[in-house]
């Protein structure tokens, strides 16, 4: 399958209370790629998603798609998991499953073989008949998942689909949207958990409030942050690092200095004279730290 | 499929399965099936029995039918009478036996039968008078008044529950966000039109159902003989009414229910569709005790009340064809511009999950 590319243009979206949500959201998402959407709650993450989806409209800005604005009928092969989750309660599983094929545009045996493949995949296939109320919270996430995929969607946008999964349901469900990346279709998700978007994702946007404060792979995020030095020194002299700048701190009789300082020589001689240096390297900042730096 | 048609599908699908569907069903076909008995035991008997020891049989005039039976003496017909064999005995020509005071209508019966025997042995000839109605055929008007209550009452319990049914309908899809996948797939005017198609549908089996259950049952008690002629047009104006009535209401109900996201606040916002309603029914039901006065002719022509209305005038009296014509095309208008609006207020609120939105809001599109 040759992908496509997701683009949002300077979405603006601002509320009744006259609340601005969103202020010029730009993103792209290339095809086969992991975007990881991230920020604090009310960010405006899932105002962006729900505009992309065509649930809600942007004040000005567009999403494109191919190209070309977004529309109706190319949504209606996306798939979509939105925060808070619905589904026909008393309703069978399969049927629920295969309602949704149907109402993506799949033919009825289309959607049948597509439901009877992904039950059996997310291992439901003993509760097809059963209503959806009557499964656990992990089933029914499953279920929500499948109704996500049934139509082998162009594009996925997932709204926090690993919130409240135990570790194993978030391994599989990592799976799945990998699966679907490598054949060619941009996945967006959002999350809280920093750690699993920097495992999964090829690229990731950071939202504060309204504004896409950074994007990209984590690698050019790493670069834009700066590189840090991280230097631990054993019993040292006091007031070894005035001359350096960057942040001292004592942990248990050692000093760890972090600085941006670009003389790397200058820092190792001071740390040298200044007593027994036990670590001296590049610092990586994680995905948590470079968020905490971004939103700050 | 259109996904109009499979919204419409997945809802009758949904109903007709449920449990309520099916009792709701049984009981309804059940109350109607046995209002078809009502008039024959609340209007009385039209035959009697009589008894008769050592005399003649009396002719008897008019539509009352009267059945003897022979007994050998008195004390086998006062046995009899005791017995509840026979409502009456009549004992050497002279003399009547009852269990208690004789029923007025055959007392009157078996008096004026009696004078003309003793009158017809003196040698006289009585012709009985010759009735005839100059007014209007009102033969079949008693008739005619209770299949129009029975309507009313089927009419007004399925054009209240199944809008009702579409208000739920709208609030939980609304409530559990499941509006928000669906309408990345459907448009707002499909998901709202196959809600209200599907739902129509089924209400539609209910009102069949229904009107089967009351045919057999007149059949079955005798009193489609007193059917007055046309009643085939009447049952087919029934259907045509609750379709018109159903879909203004149906159209009314998803309007209101699509401002708020909880079941809780379903009756609440839908009071001002409820009490269109019940005014609606009760001009109906005043309607069925003077189906051809003012009130019930202007209403007749003004919806939604005609909706209610025409069915029983129709019903308890003879309209002119272009008289239901031309309201039923003015409640299709009607029911046609509830209908657009109804779609552009869903689409702008059925998204705005949390506290209730305001109608007025809406309207203006904030």
């Amino acid at each position: 399958m040759i992908g496509h590319m997701l683009e949002t243009q300077e979405l603006r979206k601002t509320f009744g209370t006259g609340k601005v949500a969103l202020d010029r959201v730009s993103f792209a998402v290339r095809p086969g790629e992991m975007f990881g959407f991230v920020g604090a709650n009310g960010a405006g993450k899932t105002t962006t998603m729900r505009i992309v989806m065509g649930v809600m409209q942007a004040d000005s800005g567009e999403v494109r798609w191919k190209g070309a604005p977004l529309g109706f009928a190319e949504r209606r092969r996306f798939g979509y998991m939105p925060e808070e989750r619905g589904l026909y309660q008393k309703m069978r599983v399969a049927e629920q499953i295969e309602y949704f094929g149907r109402l993506h545009g799949l033919s009825p045996a289309a959607a049948r073989k597509a439901t009877g493949d992904l039950v059996e995949r997310l291992g439901l296939t003993e509760r097809t008949k059963d209503a959806v109320e009557s499964l656990s919270l992990g089933n029914q996430q499953r279920v929500q998942l499948a109704v996500a995929l049934v139509h082998d969607p162009d594009v996925l946008v997932l709204d926090e689909p690993f919130s409240g999964l135990d570790p194993l349901a978030v391994d599989a469900l990592a799976e799945a949207l990998r699966e679907r990346a490598r054949s060619g279709v941009p996945v967006i998700f959002s999350s809280h958990q920093l750690e699993l978007v920097e495992r999964l994702c090829d690229s990731v946007g950071i939202i504060s409030a309204g504004r896409m404060v950074a994007s990209g792979t984590v690698d050019e995020l790493r670069a834009a942050e700066g590189r840090k030095l991280r230097v631990v020194v054993a019993d040292p002299e006091p007031g070894w690092a005035q001359d350096l700048a960057g942040e001292l701190t004592v942990e248990g009789g050692r000093e760890v200095l972090v600085t941006r300082d670009d003389d790397d020589q200058r820092v190792l001689r001071a740390a040298m004279r200044a007593g027994r240096v036990e670590h001296f390297g590049v610092e990586r900042p994680t995905l948590t730290e470079i968020f905490k730096e971004a939103v700050a | 499929m259109s996904a109009l048609l499979l919204v419409a599908r997945r809802e009758i699908r949904t109903q007709v399965r449920s449990k309520g569907f099916i009792v709701g069903l049984v009981i309804t076909a059940l109350l109607v099936g046995a209002a078809a008995f009502a008039p024959k035991i609340v209007g009385g008997p039209d035959s009697y029995k009589v008894g008769v020891v050592a005399s003649q049989r009396l002719q008897m005039w008019g539509d009352t039918k009267v059945e003897w039976q022979d007994y050998a003496d008195e004390d086998a017909a006062r046995r009899a009478v005791l017995d509840g064999d026979v409502d009456a005995a009549l004992v050497g020509g002279t003399k009547v036996l009852t269990d208690g005071e004789i029923d007025d209508q055959l007392g009157l019966l078996l008096q004026s039968a009696h004078r003309e025997a003793q009158i017809g042995a003196a040698g006289v000839t009585v012709t009985p008078l010759d009735m005839q109605s100059v007014g209007a055929d009102t033969r079949y008007q008693k008739t005619r008044t209770g299949i129009a209550v029975v309507l009313v009452i089927i009419l007004f319990m399925l054009v209240i529950g199944t809008p009702m049914m579409v208000a739920m309908g709208v609030v939980e899809e609304k409530s559990s966000r499941i509006v928000e996948i669906l309408l990345t797939s459907v448009r707002p005017a499909q998901l709202l039109g196959g809600k209200i198609l599907g739902l129509g549908g089924v209400g539609l089996i209910n009102l069949v159902v229904a009107i089967a259950a009351g045919l057999v049952g007149a059949l079955a008690s005798g009193l489609a003989l007193d059917f007055p002629p046309g009643m085939a047009g009447i049952v087919a104006g029934v259907i045509v009414w609750f379709v018109l009535g159903y879909l203004f209401f149906a159209a009314f109900a998803a309007m209101l229910a699509s401002l708020v996201s909880r079941q809780e606040e379903v009756g609440n916002v839908l009071s001002p569709m409820t009490m269109t309603m019940m005014a609606t029914y009760g001009v109906a039901f005043y309607s069925v005790t003077d189906p051809t006065g003012t009130v019930a002719t202007i209403a007749s022509f003004v919806p939604p009340f005609s909706s209610m209305v025409m069915p029983v005038r129709a019903a308890a009296a003879e309209i002119p064809f272009w008289q239901v014509a031309a309201s039923a095309v003015l409640m299709a208008a009607a029911v046609a511009a509830v209908a657009l609006l109804a779609a552009r207020i869903y689409e702008r609120a059925v998204l705005r999950t949390g506290a209730r939105v305001r109608l007025l809001d809406v309207v203006k599109g904030r």
